[in-house]
């Protein structure tokens, strides 16, 4: 039978996927796609949240509300993201996020 | 439910004027679109003009507490707006020679601007985060705005990879706060806190940290402050600015009002990890900031420095007393003050590195060299600006310590206080570094541009009103400190 805790620890692991993802990841891409992982490990605690907690039904559709806000301006960052690493990658044929070099410390 | 619209008429004519620069882009010669920086500008004086006559005494909550006009958003409404006109009228000159979208850079630190205003005004976690990246989104742009440079990319996609990380961290926090206290309104929040306090939930106290970790990231403290220099480094200078005193003032002014209304019974959990966080991010800002070569990196660093001694007045906002919480006023007042008198000395030392690099072409450190004999008025500007950042009397930056530390002492935090002291006399020693280059130094002989720096009369002109507030403000602050204290009376009642 499911409940809340299924969906709270598989929100965690997605959420460190994702952050390893972040972490080891050399392609600004995936980068990228970890860091939508994390996003939509979000997602999966604030649904779980809302369909499993014992609250009153007009807090627990706030979680929902919350998803469909997280996922707008997920996309909207996502979109201006991949257009700076499309820049990226026009300057330098490489969207390598180790040959981003050019400053440091 | 019943919704007041007119309320909002000073963000009305902001988001309008920045679809106006937009627009007007367009229908002007190329040669002349960068003077849109007048219609912005414009634009935001009136907006703040509005506020002022529209809210002054208002005290009113809209779409049931999601946004609240109060002195403390009014305040900031006020800042904001003028920091951003100030702010447009000293990237013209950058603007004219560097950028080819003049329209586009005007109207996104419009938007900008309207971001930091909702993220001051907002009473609830999800407004307060769509407000933060409605900021956000606006300076990714603006910072990567020089589209084939090379500094320009690099400094983008470490901005935007971080800032999007940091925004999961930050979501992935509010989460577990709405579902452990089932609301994300400060008050709610608060109460939740409250009627549990002992008992509280591991989930909250785990959301809460991360609430903490997002928005350290997004101030830049320390261990989350990598992305900082490398992005002042690459953007365009006025960004640069931008980005230092603007959004940091943004994101304290949200870290005020999230922690004053909202996590204040629950201080015992977060004030140790703030006072933490304030002293690793003094501590790294300040020394490593001796070791850069570029003023802007330099800048960066002690901007960091500076996100450390504002944290000690978050951690100062209360203290506790026979198991019951006290607000410590003091403290507000003194975060927000500082946010000022950092505005003043940053923003004018933005604007000479903006006009030595217009002139000389770098800004590396060795520029510095012999400034005094190249043009004795940035030099001066500059003197007092890093003096004032270091904290030294009669300088505004010496006040605002002065608060800071008082207030940490107040709350009980002495140690803090006291390591607050070293990292400030520690910034002293790379602030008097560029003076000595300034002053004492000559000019490098590797150096074949023109002798005298030339200055452009409108920076010229706001370079003395930002030389004059910076003294002023230091030796006459009561009708600063007047309103700075109404502003944080709205917050912290009854201390």
């Amino acid at each position: 039978m499911l409940e809340l805790a299924h969906f709270q620890v598989l929100s965690a692991a997605l959420f460190s996927i994702g952050i390893f993802g972040v972490l080891a990841r050399r392609s600004a891409v995936l980068v990228l796609i970890s860091i939508e992982i994390m996003l939509n490990a979000v997602n999966v605690n604030l649904v779980g949240i809302a369909a499993f907690s014992d609250r009153a039904a007009d807090v627990r559709v706030f979680g929902q509300i919350l998803v469909v806000f997280i996922i707008t301006i997920a996309a909207a960052e996502i979109g201006l993201a991949l257009a700076i690493v499309l820049r990226v990658f026009r300057n330098r044929g490489s969207a390598n996020v180790d040959e981003l070099n050019v400053m440091k410390w | 439910m019943n919704v007041n619209f007119s309320l909002l008429a000073p963000e009305y004519v902001l988001v309008g004027v920045a679809f106006a620069v937009l627009t007007i882009d367009f229908m002007l010669p190329r040669r002349h679109r960068f003077h849109l920086s007048w219609l912005a500008a414009g634009g935001l004086v009136l907006s703040a003009v509005v506020v002022m006559v529209q809210r002054w005494d208002t005290v009113e909550t809209l779409y049931g507490g999601l946004f609240i006009a109060d002195k403390f958003g009014l305040f900031f409404f006020v800042f904001f707006t003028t920091l951003t006109a100030v702010l447009v009228l000293i990237s013209n000159d950058y603007v004219r020679q560097h950028i080819r979208q003049p329209g586009e850079f005007y109207a996104l630190m419009v938007f900008a601007a309207v971001g930091m205003i909702g993220m001051v005004a907002a009473g609830e976690l999800l407004t307060a985060y769509v407000a933060l990246e409605l900021l956000s989104f606006s300076l990714y742009v603006l910072v990567a705005f020089r589209r084939d440079d090379a500094h320009g990319n690099e400094a983008g996609v470490k901005y935007i990879v971080l800032g999007a990380f940091s925004s999961a961290i930050l979501l992935y926090g509010i989460s577990m706060v709405w579902g452990a206290a089932g609301t994300t309104y400060y008050d709610g929040i608060s109460e939740h806190l409250a009627s549990n306090a002992g008992s509280l939930d591991s989930t909250l106290i785990l959301g809460l940290a991360l609430i903490i970790a997002g928005l350290g990231f997004k101030v830049a403290a320390a261990p989350f402050h990598m992305w900082a220099p490398d992005t002042y480094q690459g953007a365009p200078t006025p960004i640069t600015a931008f980005l230092a005193v603007a959004s940091k003032a943004a994101a304290f002014a949200l870290i005020l009002r999230l922690f004053a209304q909202a996590l204040m019974p629950a201080l015992e959990e977060w004030q140790v990890l703030i006072a933490v966080l304030a002293v690793a991010t003094m501590v790294i800002g300040n020394l490593v900031a001796i070791v850069q070569s570029n003023i802007k990196r330099m800048l960066a660093y002690s901007s960091v420095g500076q996100v450390g001694f504002l944290l000690v007045g978050v951690a100062a906002l209360g203290h506790i007393e026979g198991g019951a919480v006290i607000p410590v006023t003091l403290a507000s007042d003194a975060v927000i003050l500082h946010l000022v008198g950092y505005a003043f000395a940053n923003l004018a030392a933005f604007t000479v590195v903006i006009a030595v690099s217009n002139h000389i072409g770098t800004d590396e450190l060795s520029a510095y060299s012999g400034l005094a004999k190249r043009s004795p008025y940035l030099s001066l500007v500059m003197a007092v600006a890093l003096f004032s950042l270091a904290g030294l009397p009669f300088f505004v930056g010496f006040l605002t310590k002065f608060y800071l530390f008082t207030a940490a002492a107040e709350a009980g935090l002495l140690w803090l206080a006291g390591i607050a002291m070293v990292a400030s006399v520690v910034s002293l020693y790379y602030y008097l570094m560029v003076v000595k280059r300034m002053f004492i130094d000559d000019v490098a002989e590797s150096d074949n541009t023109p002798l005298t720096i030339g200055i452009p009369r409108l920076s010229w002109v706001l370079l003395g009103g930002l030389l004059i507030g910076t003294v002023l403000l230091g030796v006459y602050p009561q009708p600063l400190a007047d309103a700075v204290s109404a502003a944080s009376g709205a917050i912290l009642p009854g201390a």
